[in-house]
């Protein structure tokens, strides 16, 4: 704690309070904080913590994506090979700042984006309409029973 | 923690299996060994498929866990380590593994390892995880394996060794060393990779990783998509001289090989394995 923030404690009521609540974290809260906080900058978007190397934390940010490409390729194999060379580029512009939620879910969104976005070659529209869940079938055919 | 080292059978060289590559594995005639990725396997049903073959031929199947989370500031989740305790009785394996990293926080799935902050907190945060995944796993030990970082943290507390050191003393746990990952961590922080290895607590090695990586945008990237650099067989070797681990595994995935290079590539580390020995020997 810095000097006077210490000073100040005694004068402001709420400035006391939050003097108690910063000093009562464990290091256990400090670190759960501080690994929410990178995995926040490394997948979400999130800023960057003060400290880290920007460059390394970055390389590995891209490393990151590049990996999860490589997984949702060899998930959606379709939709990859019809992207060709420009898949890992292409999901790797989409998928950063988006949190990964598994191969399967991370390609069916981006396939639903490239349709929307009108750039969802044949094969791969191929693959996501024998893949895409389709909720009003089945609740239409519920109620009919 | 020796007696759980000295029940270990003899495991030779492995490999890492994968669905892709199972075909090539099930035709290893020697294999005595494989590993297999714990979140891919159904525990609610019998074992069936090549792994269920593999079993029946008397071929170990060590479970690798990568999801647990056990360097997260929160608890492991107790169906994840359930899990884990379901696929050891399984596969009736002799052992399971599990990394020293985090995987999620904050309601936030990273999709990879990451490197915990080497400090007193985080060792506390491993040891916690680790004796709630014990106890769920009775008998079975838990081996744990460092990774491989491109960054640290700016608040490390040890250097690398001593981290590792403190969270096996503390955890009482076997080392799963994965010298591509040893390799990779010297040459991204400009060490000097056996050095890196004499500071480790080698007497704890159960098990040994190996794999390829490359370097991109000037650092070593431990992708396991790549070729076994001679570095990394040279740190196989290096650490065949000085311990006995009871088993050495390759690792890939992605970007599989043909069959005849697979096999290459586990001849490669079974001479390099074969030298390290044949030194300390002659020592």
């Amino acid at each position: 704690m810095t000097g006077p923030s210490a000073e100040a404690a005694p004068t402001t009521g709420t400035g006391a309070g939050t003097e108690a609540v910063t000093d009562a974290t464990t290091p256990a809260e400090d670190l759960a904080a501080a690994q929410a906080a990178l995995v926040a900058a490394l997948v979400a978007g999130g800023p960057l913590p003060p400290g880290f190397d920007t460059g390394r934390v970055d390389a590995a940010r891209r490393a990151l994506l590049r990996k999860r490409a490589g997984e949702v390729a060899r998930a959606w194999p379709l939709l990859a090979g019809s992207l060709g060379a420009a898949f890992t580029p292409r999901f790797v512009r989409w998928a950063a700042g988006r949190p990964p939620s598994g191969s399967f879910a991370d390609g069916l969104a981006f396939a639903q984006h490239l349709r929307d976005a009108g750039e969802l070659p044949p094969l791969g529209a191929t693959e996501l309409s024998e893949r895409e869940p389709r909720p009003e079938k089945v609740r239409r055919r519920f109620w009919r029973r | 923690m020796t007696s759980a080292l000295s029940r270990l059978p003899d495991l030779g060289v492995g490999v890492g299996w994968r669905p892709e590559i199972a075909g090539v594995v099930a035709d290893l005639p020697d294999l005595r060994f494989c590993e297999v990725v714990a979140e891919g396997i159904h525990t609610h049903v019998p074992l069936s498929g090549p792994l269920a073959t593999l079993r029946e031929r008397g071929v170990t199947v060590v479970p690798h866990g990568v999801r647990l989370s056990l360097g997260g500031a929160e608890p492991v989740a107790p169906e994840r380590v359930r899990h884990l305790a379901e696929c050891a009785a399984l596969l009736d394996a002799p052992l399971v593994s599990e990394h020293i990293a985090f995987v999620r926080a904050g309601d936030l799935e990273a999709g990879h390892l990451l490197p915990v902050p080497r400090t007193r907190a985080a060792v506390d945060a491993l040891a916690a995880n680790y004796a709630r995944t014990r106890d769920g796993l009775g008998d079975v030990p838990l081996a744990l394996e460092p990774i491989a970082a491109l960054f640290d943290w700016p608040d490390d507390e040890y250097d690398e060794a001593d981290f590792l050191t403190a969270v096996l003393d503390r955890t009482g746990a076997l080392l799963l060393l994965d010298v591509a990952n040893v390799y990779a961590n010297a040459q991204n922080r400009g060490q000097d990779p056996i050095a890196l290895l004499d500071r480790l607590p080698l007497d704890r090695v159960a098990y040994v990783h190996v794999a390829g990586g490359r370097e991109a945008e000037g650092l070593y990237h431990d992708t396991h998509t790549d070729p076994v650099p001679q570095p990394v067989l040279d740190l196989v070797t290096a650490l065949a001289e000085r311990a006995t681990p009871a088993g050495w595994l390759l690792e890939r995935d992605g970007d599989y090989p043909p069959a005849e290079v697979l096999r290459g590539e586990l001849a490669a580390i079974t001479g390099a394995v074969a030298a390290g020995t044949r030194a300390a020997g002659v020592r």
